[in-house]
């Protein structure tokens, strides 16, 4: 949607039709979670905060908020520090059949994730005897992979490898070229190859609801469960404290690297 | 003359493509090299070689005497600049220039006095903290010819240097190129395509075509006696012609003349076309006799309106210009 909105007025429609579709949902789920009421309805039957203290106070929620943490950060590190070297390797080294390698990982993203999720509970739970953090963890890696592949391959192709043989020329060992000159290229392809991760495992229901237990459970199953059994506004309450946190996050981004330079490492 | 740099016999293939077939060259010590050639002749290949960015399927690359065949290029000591400049964006000028003497441990008030001193001799001392994105075209090309300088190369390498600027930055810059190199006393080796820039910049001129060198030399003698075909054309040699003794023969458009008035070779001609070019005036001419061979030549301006397609008339060759080729076939 780059470009002049007054110039092209069938894409500037489709836009600003799509941000509402987007938008406004989200913005009913936000009203109702400040309401005095005691049902999710629209409009809100008055104003408070008693929802929001509902919701943080609420066990089930808060415990599955840190496992969810927990399990988003430790699958992002995991599938950053396979990823990175991988498509590295993809990309500058002599590898045969690289387009087969890259292919297999960004195989991920094609398989059903409820396929995957049974997969690893035969396999790791029941065949292995793994537990369920175990594999949860090993899952959601296995599902962020193509996102550290990609979006960091993405920014690896933009990059001029003439730079990486600027440094070696200048006296630079291989190791010293790619720590002082190629890393800090891939660091915003790193850094939203993180984001994205990070989010697209946060937000997981598939996996997590084959793979979890009542020990260890993630907050999008938690509150899943939540809207079967009760219709109450602390379900929006917290969902209004996540969609405020990510736009922390996002503000975050914007002003310490840009989302042009984030994203456009997805664009090749 | 001693030799900074030498190949023998250097082969490089890639599959089935020969980029570089067994050349031998020596580059002199303290002058300023150009490897000219078509794109695909073998000079960047030459150049990435001598480098240390690839190596060679066959043969041997000494620096200073020393076979470096398969040094990597951070132990050879060269500056490189790129025809990308490849300039580091997340470092400032400054930082760019600073980061081989950082690798050489240089102390750090050398190593500011170094950098401060090479953007100077490159007219950038302003600049030194600018993040090269800030910078024109030219200015980056000029960050690039600091950093390799700094680190006092052995050998100074430019890939195609002025290739990415305007026109009237490139000429300037040619003359700017050449100042360093007569203040540094460094060894050059250039790669480019543009003649204008190898016979205007080079003490030694390097021709290539297809991974071969196709003739070696100064400049002067270059241009004035190509050895063959390829060359002549490249240089702008345009009338090709085996003349009554049996030798094939060249000239430059510059020195045909129109009328008969002058000794020397002639030949009857009709005027095909005539191009006016502001300076002078370009006439394609056809030979009256059997073989119809094409003529081109260069007249005077003030001529423009006597000269008329379809005239018939006599071009005259300078002798003193007419070059003996060494090979009379079609490339």
């Amino acid at each position: 949607m780059r470009g002049n909105g007054t110039r092209r007025p069938v894409a500037a429609t489709l836009a600003v039709l799509g941000y509402i579709i987007m938008i406004v949902p989200i913005l009913f789920v936000v009203a109702t979670a400040f309401s005095a009421g005691r049902t999710l309805r629209f409009p809100p039957e008055g104003f408070s905060l008693q929802w929001f203290e509902a919701a943080v106070t609420y066990d089930p929620f808060m415990e599955s908020l840190v496992s969810s943490l927990y399990l988003a950060i430790g699958a992002t590190a995991l599938a950053l520090l396979l990823g990175v070297p991988a498509t590295i390797a993809i990309h500058r080294g002599r590898i045969p059949g690289r387009g087969l390698l890259e292919g297999l990982f960004l195989s991920p993203l094609i398989v059903p994730e409820l396929v995957v999720g049974l997969a690893l509970y035969q396999q790791l739970m029941i065949g292995l005897g793994l537990d369920n953090l175990t594999t949860l963890l090993l899952g959601h890696t296995a599902l962020l992979l193509p996102y550290a592949v990609r979006v960091t391959g993405a920014s690896l192709a933009l990059a001029d490898p003439a730079v990486e043989e600027a440094a070696r020329g200048l006296g630079a060992s291989p190791v010293r070229a790619f720590l002082t000159v190629t890393l800090p290229l891939l660091r915003p392809g790193i850094f939203s190859a993180g984001l994205l991760g990070f989010v697209t495992s946060f937000n997981n229901v598939p996996l997590s609801l084959l793979l979890q237990d009542r020990e260890f459970r993630t907050l999008p199953v938690t509150m899943l469960d939540y809207v079967q059994q009760s219709y109450n506004p602390r379900i929006a309450a917290m969902a209004t404290l996540i969609l405020a946190a990510t736009v922390v996050i996002a503000v975050i981004a914007e002003r310490t690297v840009g989302f042009a330079k984030i994203f456009g490492g997805i664009n090749r | 003359m001693s030799t900074a740099a030498a190949f023998v016999g250097v082969t490089q293939r890639f599959g089935d493509f020969t980029a570089v077939d067994a050349i031998d060259l020596e580059i002199p010590e303290g002058k300023l090299t150009t490897l000219l050639g078509p794109s695909g002749c073998g000079k960047t290949t030459s150049l990435r070689m001598l480098a240390g960015y690839s190596q060679p399927t066959s043969g041997t690359i000494t620096i200073h005497g020393v076979d470096s065949t398969r040094l990597p290029p951070e132990k050879r000591g060269l500056g490189m600049v790129f025809q990308s400049y490849a300039l580091f964006p997340h470092m400032t000028v400054a930082e760019n220039v600073a980061y081989g003497l950082k690798i050489r441990k240089v102390g750090k008030k050398e190593t500011n006095q170094r950098v401060a001193d090479t953007l100077d001799l490159v007219g950038l001392g302003h600049l030194s903290a600018s993040k090269p994105k800030k910078l024109s075209g030219g200015q980056q090309q000029r960050v690039a010819l600091a950093r390799a300088i700094a680190i006092q190369p052995r050998l100074l390498l430019l890939d195609e240097p002025l290739s990415n600027l305007d026109a009237r930055l490139r000429v300037q810059m040619r003359a700017e190129i050449r100042r360093i190199q007569s203040e540094t006393g460094l060894t050059v080796v250039l790669v480019t395509h543009d003649q204008d820039e190898a016979l205007e910049m080079s003490d030694l001129m390097v021709l290539m075509k297809s991974g071969r060198i196709m003739q070696s030399g100064a400049p002067r003698e270059v241009f004035s006696q190509p050895a063959n075909r390829f060359v002549a054309d490249f240089l702008g040699y345009e009338n090709f012609f085996t003349d009554k003794s049996g030798i094939f023969r060249t000239i430059r458009p510059e020195y045909l003349s129109l009328g008969g008035d002058k000794t020397g070779e002639r030949l009857e001609a009709t005027v095909v076309s005539t191009a006016y070019r502001g300076v002078d005036l370009l006439v394609t001419l056809e030979a009256v006799d059997g073989a119809g061979q094409t003529v081109r030549l260069i007249a005077d301006v003030r001529n423009a309106a006597a000269i008329e397609p379809g005239q018939k008339t006599t071009v005259t060759a300078d002798p003193a210009h007419l070059v003996p080729l060494e090979n009379s076939g079609k490339e």
